[in-house]
């Protein structure tokens, strides 16, 4: 079995179009940055064919993390405690030793949406997700990671803001933060906010690790968390002022639109090797 | 709670904008976001499963028809490749002529056939296909239509309805194959499909169905298509029949 401690280092999340290229430059150089891999469940369980057999490649040479899409955290309608149930099952399977969400819903009464939609911070809701977090956390029988997600429309009912509704909700959950630095960014222009003061109110000791992406500038003060274009420089930094601030964490390249050939997504790879290189470096100097 | 009726008044607005007005002080800006990303996430996973229904409905009319879909569904599966299943119900409610529903439904029985999880049964060493029960390729579907739904295209948008038997299967490197069955032999795999018993057996029946006079004749020609559907992958070997002791 392997354990959140084999995830390390940087990672990527395992697209179908990228799978060949993967297998065929395993063990070489070139990827040996890859250290883990990232799938969405809802992909991944039950699904025979080319996709078990891919899947069963994997496990056997990566680390990997569930990041889960649909479990509607926030939604109205119970928790889907069967799909928990053969997720759990699904990783001991495959030997997967954690599982994120998005700190979102993704449906109403009538059935899912399948896209991420923002929970109104407010008191109520709190405690409501953060419920709803252990009882997935007791289905599973270990805790889950939960990310910071994109959003794009402000709720007026809202009556605090976003970094104190997560760190609320990871107090009450008692659940792992899964930091995604892109969308700490996204939002901050989104909603006009300072990312660094949202960064420095991040609990450090909940980091279990984070994700790191590009996005698409539709307005000047409007950006959609596509994760198909190239990560941009104020993410990079962010990402590095996240480093400093907290020492290196497990980070994952996320591309899931717009996906190039592998080799035009190693040199992120590399590059969030080297920031995690730098930090460890001054860290032992220190 | 307040905050899960805003919610409701979110989603509703997203599936419908005609019908239900965005919450209150949210910016129209901002929702468009919304209305047009979950839309056309929706729109993606379901199209890419019917290439050839989308050709033939035209542009505009299989968008009204897959937001029709989005404004009223009610798709509770987490797993994203059943989404199509569920649109598929979705066509079943609505108006639209018979042969293409049933193309639709072929069209998903490609995706299906490509994504089952299946387990091989054990197999005799040698295959016996007349005296023991010929094993049909676990991942298949075994299908029938009133109309030949694989001769449909952007070209052909409507044919006359004629029975169609197509056996669909997935090989070893997991590419799909169909193979188009007459009656008899799209009978003779039902048997096999559904009960244990011997190829002989099977053909037995079948002659015992066309009243043959011959057979032996039914058993010679059903020997050989199971042969070809052996040696095409779509029959995989053969078990030895389990023995009933009589009480």
């Amino acid at each position: 079995m392997a354990s959140i401690a084999d995830i390390k280092g940087a990672g990527l999340g395992l697209k179908r179009e990228l799978i060949p290229q993967i297998q065929s430059r395993y063990q070489t150089p070139e990827i040996s940055n890859i250290q883990f891999l990232e799938i969405a469940p809802e992909n991944w369980i039950g699904a025979g064919g080319k996709s078990a057999h891919d899947l069963a490649w994997f496990v056997e040479r990566y680390p990997i993390v569930c990041h889960g899409l649909c479990l509607s955290l926030g939604g109205p309608k119970p928790l889907n405690t069967d799909f928990l149930k053969q997720v759990k099952v699904f990783m001991t399977e495959h030997k997967i030793p954690l599982y994120t969400e998005h700190l979102s819903y993704c449906g109403d009464t009538h059935g899912l949406l399948y896209d991420l939609l923002p929970i109104p911070f407010t008191e109520e809701a709190v405690k409501y997700v953060a419920a709803r977090i252990r009882q997935a956390q007791d289905v599973l029988g270990q805790r889950i990671g939960i990310e910071n997600a994109s959003f794009y429309a402000a709720a007026p009912i809202s009556d605090m803001d976003e970094i104190t509704f997560l760190k609320a909700v990871l107090d009450e959950a008692d659940c792992l933060l899964h930091l995604d630095i892109n969308n700490i960014y996204v939002n901050s222009v989104n909603f006009n906010f300072d990312a660094y003061a949202f960064l420095r109110q991040i609990p450090k000791d909940k980091i279990v690790y984070a994700h790191i992406a590009g996005h698409l500038q539709v307005q000047p003060d409007l950006l959609v968390d596509t994760h198909g274009e190239d990560i941009i420089d104020p993410v990079w930094a962010l990402l590095d002022e996240a480093y400093s601030l907290f020492g290196n964490f497990p980070t994952l390249l996320e591309r899931d639109t717009n996906i190039p050939p592998l080799a035009e997504l190693l040199p992120e790879i590399i590059k969030i090797a080297e920031y995690q290189a730098r930090y460890r470096a001054t860290q032992k100097a220190a | 709670m307040l905050f899960q009726e805003y919610q409701a008044q979110f989603t509703a607005h997203i599936r419908n904008p005609q019908a239900n007005r965005k919450p209150a002080r949210v910016a129209d800006s901002r929702m468009a976001v919304y209305r047009e990303i979950v839309f056309n996430n929706i729109f993606a996973s379901v199209s890419a499963c019917f290439p050839v229904c989308r050709q033939i409905f035209g542009a505009r009319a299989w968008r009204k028809l897959v937001r029709g879909f989005f404004a009223g569904h009610g798709s509770e599966t987490p797993f994203f490749r059943e989404i199509p299943a569920q649109f598929l119900k979705y066509l079943s409610t609505q108006t639209i002529p018979e042969h293409l529903k049933q193309l639709a439904h072929y069209e998903w029985a490609e995706l299906h056939v490509s994504t089952m999880h299946v387990e091989t049964p054990p197999l005799s060493a040698q295959a016996n296909l007349l005296s023991e029960h010929p094993i049909l390729n676990p991942a298949h579907l075994l299908l029938a239509y009133d109309y030949p739904v694989h001769m449909l295209s952007k070209r052909h948008k409507t044919a006359e309805p004629a029975p169609t038997h197509i056996l669909m299967y997935r090989d070893d490197e997991f590419e799909i194959k169909f193979i188009v069955l007459n009656a008899i032999t799209y009978q003779l795999l039902k048997h096999i499909q559904q009960q244990a018993i011997s190829g002989k057996q099977a053909l037995l029946e079948i002659a015992k169905t066309l009243q043959h006079p011959l057979p032996e004749t039914i058993i010679e020609f059903g020997q050989q298509i199971l042969q070809d559907l052996l040696q095409q992958g779509a029959i995989i070997g053969s078990q030895k029949l389990k023995i009933i002791k009589s009480p």
